[in-house]
């Protein structure tokens, strides 16, 4: 590890934007460009620059269910983003870095597995589509993901809340004070899964002091239970105290500190949007502490000053570590079926709304439970785009350590579909076998893409 | 009639240039007297030449190149702002370096102020330890230089007699830490280099000659002597400039090729691309410092002809240092060039004594001669084309940050290996067929660095950045700030503006006549929104005037064979 250099890919997409004026634009990482090329950092030798590369339409639809195909709801600004990501992911795994700075747009965390269009500035999930890589292309198991947007990594959650492998940790600012609403402590995961999903929803106007508590008492200790082989930073950075979205109030140095201490093998850019008093000084903090290099000299123009933390709000987070931590330590002795009760499915219903399409997704999810495996997932998906006829879409999608009996049952649960009226599209997803099916019932036509196969 | 002179490590090279032909040219030893060594060249070429009839006289210089690496300079203090970021211990600056306060932001804003009385201090101290020449440097000084100018104005009048450097004047372009090296630099250097310009201007005009006098620079551009002062270390390391503009000229227009410069002791690699010469992303390593200094993609292998060649124990090693001249020219060491003697890839020397060599080596291991040669000759093939893949492999992966970028086509390879320098003709087909290409000796390759140095056009440009939301621009070249009061200012007339400048600075320096065929290089306009409304812009233009060669050589059109 010593003497392994620090990967950066830095893809400002200076040529895409959501709109003009939407804070996902040009403009959104130029004055982070300033600062790291003002501060020379690209020349210290422990940081290496890489140019960014494509992801494969393959690699998004190995996560992602897009109605009605992949290329209609990316663009190459979308594929350079996630290909950075497993671009910095294959040179650590080959071992040429010890880690790596995806410092990309646009960000990918509320993008969920049915993807209808944009919602929350993200279409296809970066982190989703490199954890699935890693898995299909590198034969890692354990994965985690911490999360630290002030928004609640919903689409990161969704994709794997039955995925027992996979453990998402998100913290940020209450969901009932800010989008899109979700990310409570009772969001857990499904049965499959119980406890790989933990959530720590922080009261606004909260700061590093409480932030840092949440890192030293929840989540390092979890991870250290969890020992995955690789970790996933999902590196919002609205939690600043100038961001204008969120509401908390950690500094550049509170974030650093944090990427010290997690650690983590890729660090993904996600939110923040404050453009120039925050997110040039919370980059560089990042980048810098990745390297294992000093960053007590980074500090912003405005100060957050000597604000005293309220009292009782930390308090409530301290109550929420503590139940936090004894879910967690007791997840394997809790009565699952007491939970989720006691049928082959477990379902859940979920309203979507796309806040950037304005587009409206009701949901009915089912997960088989398996004794064997993670069991397959079907989803009943119809979305209103607020015009012409709903797109009502029918998807399965095996697990990567799916058994042979779901995977079985997974493909006649996709024919007998296909011959319902009731579906425009009907989707199969085999993680297990790398191959992914659509078919489009008006056209009478399926398109198959398929990966290198098994065993190879 | 052009002159080109290019001063290189152990030959100095000159041509004379009548139109695209070849008129004289000349090799004779560098000496540790730079300025005999060019009038002995220049005397060389001129003869029986009036030196009325030289239009223009082109010189790469080695001078600074010397003195850096001598460290023949006077000692240089450092006043810096860095303000916040990264530890500023991190920063290693060979002199004494004071941190002062004042800290100016990514937009030119001021976010801490200067204490002018912290910098009365620092300038004592530095007067105490013996200082002479400072230089001030602060971080964005490229986007606000006010607190480098208020410091440099407060030394200069408690210390009239100082040598103050700013490095919002030497360099422009973002980097803080290599704007402190390239002011450092360049601080340290400017005045010998005035000394060298006038001793230069001193015996050019005894030689009777009257066209301009240039001074070509590490980006292939060339500056008039005069102007040269301004900017003297972007002078340094233009010898390889000059092969790979030979190249360009002894080539056919908008070619790609690889360029093999194999000299003495070290090979430089260099691109063509489309006709031009592929230009270095970042600023050159001078003395194991990173400077802003704009230079040519060279890529230099120490391996060359004249590389000693010695047996440690079982093995047989090349080193990069040079101990005389090969073993078959009566040098005392074996060389890589006695290797090709003995393999009929050259004709230099005694076949008898490179045989020899090669026995001396080889004889204790069992090999004869031939192995030992093939195994010499494998090996510095091996270290150029690994070394031609890299430079390949850093140019297909240069950053990209727009989509576009990204998605435009496959870098396309170039197929055509050029060799030039004296030790090409041995290597270059090896070396083309390893690559898969073909290989091209141009006529005239021994003194193509001359040829480049004689043609290369003179570069001028001017880098334009406007605020308009704070109502500013900025002429990074001319530390230039400036108030914008159209309030319909926009792209296209910042562009002109720009253009306006580049012709002032074009006229300063007597080079009006190259304001054809200007070009855009760096077109920049970012949208300042805040809260969904556009406040104001951020306009980047860079224009520059046309770079390159004046005219091929030997009409360019020779013909190699596919
Ligand atoms: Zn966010
Ligand atoms: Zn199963």
């Amino acid at each position: 590890m010593k003497n392994k250099k620090t990967g950066l890919v830095f893809f400002p997409a200076f040529d895409w934007a959501i709109s003009p004026t939407h804070p996902e634009r040009e403009e959104r990482l130029l004055y982070t460009r300033d600062q790291i090329f003002e501060e020379g950092v690209l020349d210290l030798p422990e940081i290496e620059e890489y140019a960014p590369r494509l992801a494969t339409i393959h690699d998004v639809a190995r996560v992602h269910f897009c109605v009605p195909r992949v290329q209609s709801q990316v663009t190459e600004a979308h594929l350079i983003a996630a290909g950075s990501a497993t671009l910095l992911a294959d040179a650590i795994i080959q071992g040429e870095l010890k880690n790596g700075f995806a410092l990309v747009r646009p960000p990918g965390h509320h993008a969920m597995r049915v993807v209808h269009g944009n919602r929350g500035f993200c279409n296809i999930n970066n982190e989703a589509i490199l954890v699935e890589y890693l898995r299909r292309h590198h034969g890692i198991k354990r994965i985690a993901i911490v999360d630290s947007d002030v928004h609640h990594g919903d689409g990161t959650q969704d994709i794997f809340y039955h995925d027992p492998d996979v453990l998402f940790i998100s913290f940020h600012q209450d969901g009932r004070t800010i989008y899109p609403g979700t990310g409570f402590p009772n969001e857990l995961g499904g049965p499959g899964a119980y406890a790989r999903t933990i959530n720590v929803p922080l009261p606004p106007g909260l700061g590093d002091e409480t932030f840092h508590y949440v890192v030293d008492n929840l989540i390092l200790p979890i991870l250290d239970d969890f020992k995955p082989e690789f970790i996933i930073n999902s590196a919002g950075q609205d939690n600043h105290f100038t961001d204008p979205l969120g509401s908390m109030r950690f500094t550049a140095r509170g974030y650093a500190e944090f990427t010290r201490k997690l650690n983590p093998h890729l660090a993904v850019l996600e939110g923040g949007y404050a453009i120039e008093t925050a997110l040039p000084y919370v980059n560089l903090a990042i980048l810098l502490a990745l390297a294992g290099h000093d960053y007590s000299y980074i500090e912003e123009p405005e100060r957050p000053g000597r604000m005293q933390e309220n009292p009782e709000r930390a308090a409530m987070v301290k109550r929420i570590v503590d139940q936090l931590r004894d879910i967690w330590e007791n997840r394997d002795r809790v009565d699952l079926d007491k939970i989720f009760g006691t049928g082959t499915f477990y379902q859940r219903r979920k309203h979507i709304y796309y806040d950037t399409d304005y587009i409206e997704e009701e949901q009915l999810e089912k997960v088989r439970r398996c004794p064997n495996c993670p069991g397959y997932i079907t989803i009943d998906s119809r979305a209103d785009h607020g015009y012409g006829h709903p797109s009502h879409v029918f998807c399965v999608s095996i697990p990567f350590a799916a058994c042979g009996a779901c995977q079985a049952e997974a493909y006649d649960v996709y024919q007998q579909a296909r011959k319902s009226s009731q579906y425009q599209y009907i989707y199969l997803q085999d993680k297990s076998t790398d191959t992914f099916l659509a078919f489009d019932r008006d056209k009478g036509q399926e398109w198959v893409s398929e990966g290198p196969g098994v065993g190879e | 009639m052009y002159i080109g002179i290019d001063v290189g490590g152990t030959c100095t090279d000159a041509v004379l240039l009548d139109r695209g032909a070849v008129r004289a040219t000349a090799k004779v030893s560098t000496r540790e007297d730079l300025l005999l060594t060019l009038l002995e060249a220049l005397d060389e070429v001129m003869k029986g030449i009036n030196g009325e009839l030289i239009e223009r006289v082109v010189f790469s210089t080695t001078v600074i190149t010397n003195l850096i690496a001598e460290k023949k300079y006077d000692p240089v203090g450092l006043i810096l702002m860095p303000g916040p970021g990264l530890n500023p211990n991190l920063y290693r600056f060979p002199t004494d370096t004071y941190i002062i306060q004042g800290a100016i932001d990514y937009r030119g804003r001021e976010i801490i102020p200067l204490r002018l009385a912290e910098v009365d201090r620092v300038a004592e101290e530095l007067a105490a330890r013996g200082y002479r020449k400072v230089a001030v440097v602060g971080k964005f000084s490229c986007r606000n230089h006010r607190h480098e100018k208020e410091v440099a104005a407060r030394l200069r009048w408690n210390y009239p007699n100082w040598h103050i450097e700013e490095g919002h004047q030497v360099a422009g372009q973002l980097n803080f830490p290599r704007r402190v090296v390239s002011t450092y630099l360049t601080c340290a250097t400017r005045e010998k280099y005035q000394f060298f310009v006038r001793s230069i201007r001193e015996a050019i005009s005894q030689r009777g000659i009257k066209g301009g006098v240039f001074i070509l620079k590490a980006d292939g551009g060339t500056l008039p002597l005069e102007s040269s002062l301004e900017v003297p270390v972007e002078t340094i390391f233009s010898g390889p400039a000059a092969s790979t503009l030979g190249v360009q000229a002894l080539m056919p227009p908008g070619e790609s090729a690889v360029v093999v410069d194999i000299g003495g002791t070290t090979t430089d690699l260099a691109l063509i691309l489309s006709g031009q010469p592929l230009l270095a992303s970042r600023g050159v390593r001078v003395d194991d410092m990173l400077t802003h200094v704009r230079a040519l993609a060279v890529k230099s292998v120490p391996v060359g002809g004249d590389s000693v060649v010695e047996r440690v124990g079982k093995d047989i090693v090349i080193y990069s240092e040079r101990l005389g001249a090969p073993y078959c020219l009566g040098g005392p060491v074996p060389t890589t060039t006695d290797a090709l003697r003995v393999l009929g890839l050259t004709r230099l020397g005694d076949a008898e004594r490179a045989r020899e060599a090669m026995q001396i080596l080889g004889g204790p291991l069992g090999l004869s001669p031939a192995e030992v040669a093939s195994q010499v000759t494998g090996e510095v093939i091996e270290t150029i084309v690994q070394e031609i893949e890299n430079m390949f492999t850093r140019w297909e992966q240069e950053p990209a940050y727009r989509v576009w970028e990204v998605l435009q086509k496959k870098k396309v390879r170039p197929s055509t290996v050029v060799g030039v320098g004296g030790g090409a003709a041995g290597f270059i087909s090896q070396i083309a067929a390893r690559l898969g290409g073909y290989p091209v000796i141009p006529p005239y390759a021994p003194v193509a660095n001359a040829i480049g140095a004689a043609v290369a056009r003179p570069t001028l440009q001017v880098t334009l950045r406007a605020d308009t939301e704070q109502g500013f621009y900025i002429i990074q070249e001319e530390g230039y700030q400036g108030k914008i009061t159209d309030r319909s200012f926009n792209e296209e007339k910042a562009l002109e503006l720009a253009k306006e400048w580049l012709c002032k600075r074009a006229s300063r320096y007597g080079l009006e006549d190259c304001m054809e065929g200007l070009e855009v290089t760096r077109r920049e306009v970012f949208n300042m929104v805040r809260d969904w409304v556009t406040i104001g812009r951020l306009i980047d233009i860079t224009v520059q005037t046309r770079r390159g060669i004046l005219y091929h050589v030997g009409g360019g059109g020779y013909r190699y064979e596919k």
